[in-house]
């Protein structure tokens, strides 16, 4: 009892470094263009009270219909109303939830374990990265773990309440992300797999094909159904759209498409390298070697029934192989993109948990199970550290491993200049902006308290406007379309794309005039800074 | 007739002559150097090229077209021209002390922007935190600074924003600070407008004619670049002489 509670009250300190980690600053990295893109989807359904599924583009509508909670706590009755940690929210609250759906596998992984996976959970720096995105992935991987917890609790229990909650969590994932279909050929491998060593194990005692004692076709039904159902009411946007339900299943034509990869391809092993040691020289070095290295021994325990610490060799046979099938998939895809790596990598989090106890239950001696266990600890501390850099410091940096066609500062503050202009201008919010680029995300959402702003993917004859938003390439068009006399100042968009920002020259001296706030500026600033240090 | 067979030669002769003298003039003149300033009191015959060595260049690849009507400096083609000091200059930021805005850098210690590695390699850096911030140099006594080599990150093509590079007597900069550089083209710095080019860094660093300015500290501000907000500075070198 004892120690039940310093369990309990391990895996709840775990939650609130995880919640520590994720929470605090959500709008420290600027919007990446499919963040952006999502919150113009959410804006959709919050507008128009449904969701129209696009088998071709975008996803599945969990994540917007998650997002309403928080739009509407945070008094937003438009988008300009809102801010990223509007939106950031939601993934932060599912990757924090991750760890109270630990709880219900205590005895799948074993207490030690479930207390080291949720640490690790906690501190894993891709998990923590990308809990601060506003894409599907987290919210993936919240009902992937949400359906392996209920499938073992209904193999533990035979409730059909935990068979209709895995259900549940697989019409989520399904009307999350395409990308699902992936898991489920990992469950179904995994499934098949356990099964078949059980069959081998048990033959010729009397435990030989244990499910059918419990009349197990009414538990399929059960999972079935309300995975059905769930994708069904999500899919038609509860009823005001049945047409998504047909398009829910269309969509993995055109996915399958895409897995070719594209722009996206990268080899095989580009997860792994990018899991096991990153370094952009010069810059610092990323690694999650000790989840890969402490899984890899919890895969061997696992795989050997040697997994202890009060789990159930079954089920840690069947997340090893699921793991494993897992990783070899996404590996074996040529299209790639980071935050596709974190159905498996959760998997490493909870088999590391098992790699853990195996080392402690190894080690003979007292001193050897302390030095694991602080070096376990430093090893989970240096994790948390990389958590920060990689969520903050670093947060858009492109020597960030996680970090993928990220757009850097200079978008927020070309958005920044944008408003602070049309605060100059005569019409105010209504001042007209013209973007010319082919490629203008996340520009919609920086300038989404403007009322009138037009996008054109080339230079269109008559191009002036009191501000325009250029993409650097197709400046040299630009420049026999203007009549007006414009000032030009340079932004990053990303590494491989620049702005240019032309502001019609009435405009800028009178921005000039004013300052950014509208009012005069002070003045040249001197003396202004901090008093400077001592040398180091 | 033979006097006016020697004008007609006499004449030919000196045109001749003259047209020799434009076009060495003219020649000398299209591979002069880039001169120290104006204010430098040297005469001009003691002009020599300053000892600048470079590092090697880390990426390739900096983008050589510059869109039309933006304050971006066109990158150079071909490796920049020697600049010319009075003789004896050298630089006198070596291993000097640096102070800065920022006084829990990232990564790396204020030292390493005057230990002479200028090398775009691991270690060879100091990174600033977000928003405005400076380094500053003290040069110990007062020196005459004929120009200033700034490389900030070059492992990878970006444009820094609001580079100003002050001098000053004041280790505060609050009085007799002269700008010699300033790219800040909006004032959001604070710190005035600036008419200077912005310009992407290359493994050549950015070189800013001082004109022989006579200070003891030298600061140099950026906020963040087109890859990210943090400033970072690898090498500062400040070639000049003490003021007698």
């Amino acid at each position: 009892m004892k120690h039940g509670w310093a369990w309990a009250l391990g895996l709840l300190a775990a939650m609130a470094a995880a919640l520590a980690l994720r929470l605090p600053q959500l709008d420290r990295r600027p919007m990446h263009g499919d963040e952006a893109v999502h919150t113009i989807k959410f804006d959709e359904l919050r507008r128009t009270g449904s969701y129209h599924y696009d088998p071709y583009e975008y996803h599945g509508p969990t994540l917007y219909y998650l997002t309403l909670p928080s739009a509407w706590l945070h008094g937003g009755s438009a988008l300009s109303d809102t801010a990223e940690g509007t939106f950031r929210i939601v993934p932060v609250l599912l990757g924090a939830g991750l760890l109270p759906l630990l709880w219900l596998l205590r005895d799948a992984l074993g207490r030690a374990a479930t207390l080291v996976a949720g640490v690790l959970t906690a501190v894993s720096p891709a998990l923590v990265f990308y809990s601060r995105y506003y894409i599907q992935e987290t919210v993936l991987l919240f009902f992937t773990l949400l359906t392996l917890a209920g499938g073992w609790r209904y193999v533990r229990s035979r409730q059909p309440g935990w068979a209709v909650l895995t259900g549940v969590g697989l019409g989520a994932m399904q009307a999350t992300k395409e990308t699902c279909i992936i898991v489920y050929a990992a469950f179904a491998g995994a499934s098949l797999v356990t099964y078949l060593w059980e069959r081998r194990a048990a033959r010729g005692t009397a435990d030989m094909a244990p499910s059918r004692r419990y009349g197990w076709w009414k538990g399929w039904v059960a999972v079935v159904s309300a995975a059905v159902l769930t994708s069904a009411i999500l899919f038609s946007a509860f009823g005001t759209h049945p047409r998504g339900i047909v398009d829910a299943w269309l969509a993995y034509g055109t996915y399958l498409d895409r897995a070719g990869g594209g722009i996206h391809t990268h080899p095989w092993y580009y997860y792994l390298k990018l899991l096991l040691f990153t370094q952009y020289v010069p810059g610092p070095w990323w690694s999650e070697a000790l989840i890969v290295g402490l899984a890899a021994v919890g895969t061997a325990a696992a795989l050997a029934g040697r997994g202890g610490g009060g789990g159930d060799i079954r089920w840690l046979r069947f997340l090893a192989v699921y793991t494993l099938l897992l990783t070899g998939l996404y590996s074996a895809i040529p299209y790639k993109t980071p935050w596709c790596m974190l159905g498996f990598l959760h998997g490493m989090v909870l088999l590391a948990g098992v790699g853990a106890v195996a080392l402690w239950r190894a080690g003979r001696r007292r001193f050897g199970r302390w030095a694991l266990t602080l070096a376990l600890a430093a090893g989970g501390a240096h994790l948390a550290r990389q958590a920060y850099a990689a969520g903050y410091t670093y947060c858009a940096d492109p020597r960030n491993p996680y970090v993928y066609a990220q757009p850097g500062f200079d978008v927020v503050r070309l958005g920044r200049r944008v408003e602070e202009l049309a605060r100059q201008h005569p019409d105010g919010r209504r001042m007209f902006v013209r973007v010319i680029a082919s490629d203008c995300w996340p520009l919609p959402w920086y300038f989404r308290r403007l009322e009138r702003v037009g996008y054109w993917e080339s230079v269109p004859a008559d191009a002036d406007a009191p501000v325009i938003v250029c993409a650097a390439e197709l400046a040299d068009k630009l420049q026999p379309a203007l009549r007006d006399s414009y000032i030009s100042s340079f932004y990053g968009l990303r590494p491989d794309a620049a702005l240019l920002l032309y502001v019609e020259r009435g405009l800028w001296e009178k921005y000039l005039q004013h300052g950014p706030s509208g009012t005069a500026p002070t003045g040249k600033r001197e003396g202004g800074m901090p008093k400077p240090k001592a040398p180091a | 007739m033979a006097n006016r067979r020697l004008c007609v030669i006499g004449v030919v002769t000196m045109l001749f002559g003259l047209g020799l003298l434009l076009n060495v003039g003219l020649a000398q003149q299209s591979e002069e150097p880039v001169k120290a300033g104006a204010a430098s009191p040297a005469p001009a015959g003691d002009l020599v090229p300053i000892d600048l060595k470079l590092p090697k260049p880390a990426f390739k690849g900096t983008p050589k077209h510059v869109p039309p009507g933006s304050r971006l400096e066109k990158p150079r083609s071909a490796p920049r021209e020697p600049f010319l000091a009075p003789q004896g200059t050298v630089n006198v930021a070596k291993d000097k002390p640096v102070t800065s805005s920022d006084n829990d850098p990232i990564i790396g210690s204020m030292k390493l922007v005057t230990d002479g590695d200028k090398e775009a390699s691991e270690g060879g850096y100091v990174e600033l935190g977000p928003r405005l911030q400076y380094v500053q140099i003290d040069l110990g006594k007062p020196h005459k600074v004929c120009a200033v080599v700034v490389w900030h990150y070059h492992a990878s093509a970006r444009v820094y924003h609001d580079v100003v590079v002050q001098v000053s007597d004041d280790a505060d900069f609050i009085t007799n600070v002269r700008t010699v550089f300033n790219n800040d083209h909006d004032n959001s710095s604070g710190l005035g407008l600036g008419e200077d080019m912005e310009y992407w860094e290359t493994y050549e660093g950015k070189l800013i004619d001082a004109k022989g300015v006579p200070a003891r500290y030298v600061r140099l501000y950026s906020n963040g670049s087109t890859s990210d907000d943090q400033n970072h500075y690898t090498e500062v070198e400040v070639y000049g002489q003490p003021v007698e």
